[in-house]
């Protein structure tokens, strides 16, 4: 009993790692551009995908490697994206639903695509690092380690652009104030596509990382989505530090809750748990920018 | 306004008047005829979504979700309790109004895009629910589904779906009722107490309009509709399962409303005879289907900002000043 | 420095600037009052390039800047200091100035421009690592005046910076505008009528219902009737 619950705890801590990386990219979008992406998840399964393409298409075995040449696909593609498809809208009336709207096109598009390209059939990906540590009863793979490691370090590295640099700031100056951002000289619409392009990375890194764990599938992003945007309203949309704890809280809820009560519902407890802060909080448990 | 009402409404009959006579070319042909039917079915859901999203700008994402509910609802209450399907459906309607309220309370008073991700949540749940342990105590099959629903019945008489006439004029009946309710709602003083609210919330709240309580009476009034055409849809097609659920009925609901034009109401009728019908043409791609699908929705939403009534407006200017729906 | 003709502004539909013409002269102090909503805020914006719809041409230097937009603006010197202020409330001190250089003109004078600022506005230093959002209102507006000085700007437009602030700030503000030009930068004040500003001015204008009611030095507006009486009915 016990080490089972410890296993559930650590559980909880890597998932809420790897969800704390998507979630937080998909409340920089909302903070930034008050946009919302539904097409989120299918960057997720795109991440796994070209992981799964580097390594037995171009047959090339190292992580390293694979992150080496998605992150710029995934960035440039993410920037793109907003260029082509999400800047012409901004001006319109109703933007914000047609934003919604072209980027759900976008995720019926991509994920047949995956579907006609790779087959429904699921991909797996070796895992990062194997093996495991073994501590008395309780075993802990190297793998949930170094996921662990590398989420926590991708939200550190995006904290340091955001504080330390200068595309950082405006990326910030934008949040907080979108009128200032324009006094002082900064380029919104390049700000928008840039928040954009680094949330695509983020979540396309969270896909590989989880794709060794988990399999990738054509629709598996949609999971992704809605678990990241459950997260994200938890902790208060276009709040950073807020969606860090519910990632965490949230990971942790769902991994008590899968292994007491079952898989199936995992969803339906986010949701009872969300809608109840939303009820007493509307704003989240930090609605606001920090 | 009086005017706007007269034109609309007459908008509505010349569109419906067209529907209505297609049975006397294709009576006799059952696969187009189902089509119509399905093309009847989806523009009242697609005009109910408008209501919500495009005159009363509620970000909801729950339309297919109490679409299904209402079907579900339906088929259930008619099996278990041996209702006649006829009130079966209305009972559907209930049902999924009621299930709007419960959502609404909590959600409605959020800022647009968390009423976006709670809807849009609820539809994402709905499958592992109706799927799940719950859902087969109360009757949905899991994942097998229902596989045997009562056909319609009124009055003794029976339909047939290897007749489907009779269920489209059916259907045509229901089409039409929603359609004038949802006119009706749009040219009353809410439509106005929407505009205003869509302006400027603090400036329509200062007038004394509720904002929580018009969206939650529209939000309760297109969820029972909703359902209701669910529980409809139900009892002629005689089978339900959770891949309604999946992203692609959604997607091509999303594009009757891209089609037809957010907010420029009979536009979502027209919208959605011409999807289906585009639908239809696409199903030989197989997989392909839904690629297109999905272009077609980014193509539109960029080219074709507010649809095809958005298009004859833009070809035709206005007569007059008043605002109206159409030209 | 800056020469507009015939610089029309819409919001909407609603024509805000109707034909305005200015000349502004290198190193000078304009002062322009007004009546409240008749188009002196969006004056400076239009020509800080933050209106989208604007008609007439804004020479600078010599060059048409009308149409661009406040990015390549704030980079060949004209810098907008907003009446609210704007800052960024999550933000502190320092990082907002920082981010008054965000332009690559003023990206090398960063260093420099920080140590003026900061010897203008010693309450900034002290504060330097505080909030934003934790700043009083008169704090505010020095902050707000400071992020505009680190721009590099040649050309400064203020508007009504002593809007809401207490008289004896109202003395600061004037000391500090004009130190600013002391130091060689061109200032535009949009005003409604206060003393102490309008004292600096080298030349006033009047903006009634977006057009130029007056044009011309202190004295002639003292001697100008219907001036008077818009000044006192204020």
């Amino acid at each position: 009993m016990f080490v089972e619950i410890i296993d559930v705890i650590i559980s909880g801590m890597i998932n809420g790692s790897v969800y704390a990386l998507m979630a937080v990219g998909l409340t920089l979008i909302y903070g930034v551009s008050k946009a919302f992406n539904f097409a989120y998840g299918s960057f997720y399964s795109m991440g796994g995908y070209l992981a799964w393409m580097i390594f037995s298409v171009a047959v090339i075995n190292s992580y390293f490697i694979i992150f080496i040449l998605s992150i710029p696909v995934l960035l440039v593609l993410g920037y793109l994206i907003e260029k082509v498809l999400v800047a012409p809208l901004r001006k319109r009336d109703d933007w914000e639903i047609k934003v919604m709207m072209i980027t759900l096109g976008l995720a019926l598009l991509l994920d047949n695509s995956y579907q006609v390209l790779f087959g429904a059939r699921m991909k797996s990906l070796p895992s990062i690092l194997e093996g495991s540590l073994e501590i008395g009863e309780f075993i802990l793979a190297y793998q949930d380690i170094v996921i662990f490691i590398l989420s926590i370090g991708g939200i550190l590295l995006f904290r340091w652009f955001l504080n330390n640099t200068r595309t950082g700031m405006s990326v910030r100056a934008v949040a907080q104030n979108p009128a200032g951002a324009q006094i002082v000289g900064i380029p919104k619409e390049f700000v928008f596509s840039a928040t954009f392009a680094i949330s695509t990375v983020m979540v396309g890194t969270g896909g590989i990382l989880l794709a060794q764990k988990y399999f990738v599938t054509p629709t598996g992003g949609w999971d992704i989505l809605v678990k990241a945007w459950v997260i994200t309203a938890f902790g208060g949309m276009g709040s950073i530090k807020g969606s860090l704890y519910a990632a965490f809280i949230l990971g942790m809820l769902e991994a008590f809750v899968g292994w007491y009560f079952g898989m199936t519902w995992v969803l339906i407890a986010l949701f009872a748990v969300l809608l109840t802060t939303l009820a007493i909080r509307p704003q989240g448990l930090m609605g606001k920018w920090g | 306004m009086d005017m706007d009402w007269k034109r609309n409404s007459q908008l509505l009959m010349i569109i419906f008047g067209i529907i209505g006579i297609m049975p006397l070319f294709f009576g006799s042909t059952n696969f187009i005829m189902h089509i119509l039917i399905m093309c009847l079915i989806w523009s009242v859901v697609a005009s109910c979504w408008d209501l919500i999203m495009g005159f009363a700008g509620i970000f909801s994402f729950g339309q297919v979700a109490f679409f299904v509910i209402g079907s579900y609802a339906s088929a259930i209450i008619s099996a278990k309790f041996s209702v006649p399907p006829i009130f079966a459906v209305i009972l559907a309607g209930f049902v999924a109004g009621f299930l709007g309220v419960l959502v609404g309370l909590p959600c409605l008073k959020l800022k647009g895009a968390y009423i976006a991700l709670v809807t849009f949540a609820v539809h994402m749940i709905l499958e592992p629910v109706l799927k799940g342990d719950i859902g087969r105590a109360i009757g949905t099959g899991g994942s097998r589904g229902i596989l045997t629903i009562a056909p319609m019945n009124i009055l003794g008489y029976t339909f047939n779906s290897s007749d489907p006439v009779p269920y489209f004029y059916l259907m045509f009946f229901l089409a039409v009722a929603s359609s004038f309710i949802i006119l009706a709602v749009i040219k009353s003083h809410w439509g106005d107490a929407f505009l205003a609210l869509k302006d400027s919330e603090q400036f329509a709240t200062c007038l004394g309009v509720s904002a929580f309580k018009y969206k939650l009476i529209v939000f309760a009034l297109t969820s029972f509709i909703t359902g209701m055409i669910g529980g409809f849809y139900a009892h002629y097609v005689g089978m339900l399962s959770t891949r309604m659920l999946g992203i692609d009925l959604f997607v091509t609901l999303m594009v009757i409303l891209v089609i037809g034009g957010v907010g420029k109401f009979p536009g979502a009728i027209v919208g959605s005879f011409i999807t289906i019908a585009l639908n239809e043409m696409l199903s030989p791609l197989g997989s392909y289907r839904p690629i297109i699908l999905g272009a077609m929705v980014i193509v539109l939403v960029l080219l074709l900002p507010d649809g095809i009534v958005g298009l004859i407006q833009k070809i035709m200017p206005k007569k007059k000043s008043g605002k109206s729906l159409i030209a | 420095m800056l020469e507009i003709k015939n610089l029309n502004a819409y919001y909407d539909d609603f024509h805000v600037l109707k034909d305005v013409s200015i000349d502004i002269k290198k190193g000078e102090i304009i002062v322009m009052l007004g009546p409240n909503g008749h188009g002196k805020s969006t004056f400076l914006k239009s020509i800080c390039g933050l209106v989208s719809k604007i008609r007439g041409t804004i020479k600078y230097n010599g060059q048409n800047i009308a149409g661009l937009g406040s990015e390549k603006l704030v980079n060949m010197g004209i810098t907008y200091i907003a009446e609210n202020r704007e800052l960024f409330p999550e933000m502190t001190v320092l990082e907002n100035l920082k981010l008054g250089a965000y332009s690559k003109t003023a990206r090398p004078y960063e260093a420099r421009n920080l140590e003026k600022v900061f010897a203008l506005f010693p309450r900034l230093k002290e504060r330097s690592n505080q909030l934003a959002s934790t700043m009083s209102g008169g704090e505010a507006r020095m902050l707000a005046i400071a992020r505009g000085l680190m721009s590099n700007a040649e050309f400064l437009a203020i508007d009504e910076p002593s809007l809401g602030l207490q008289p004896n700030l109202r003395d600061e503000v004037a000391r500090i505008i004009k130190e600013i030009n002391k130091q060689g930068i061109t200032v535009m004040v949009v005003e409604q009528n206060i003393p102490q500003i309008t004292e600096l001015a080298h030349r006033l204008y009047v903006l009634e219902e977006g057009r130029i009611s007056f044009e011309g030095s202190k004295d002639e507006a003292l001697g100008n009737d219907h001036l008077k009486e818009i000044f006192l009915g204020m």
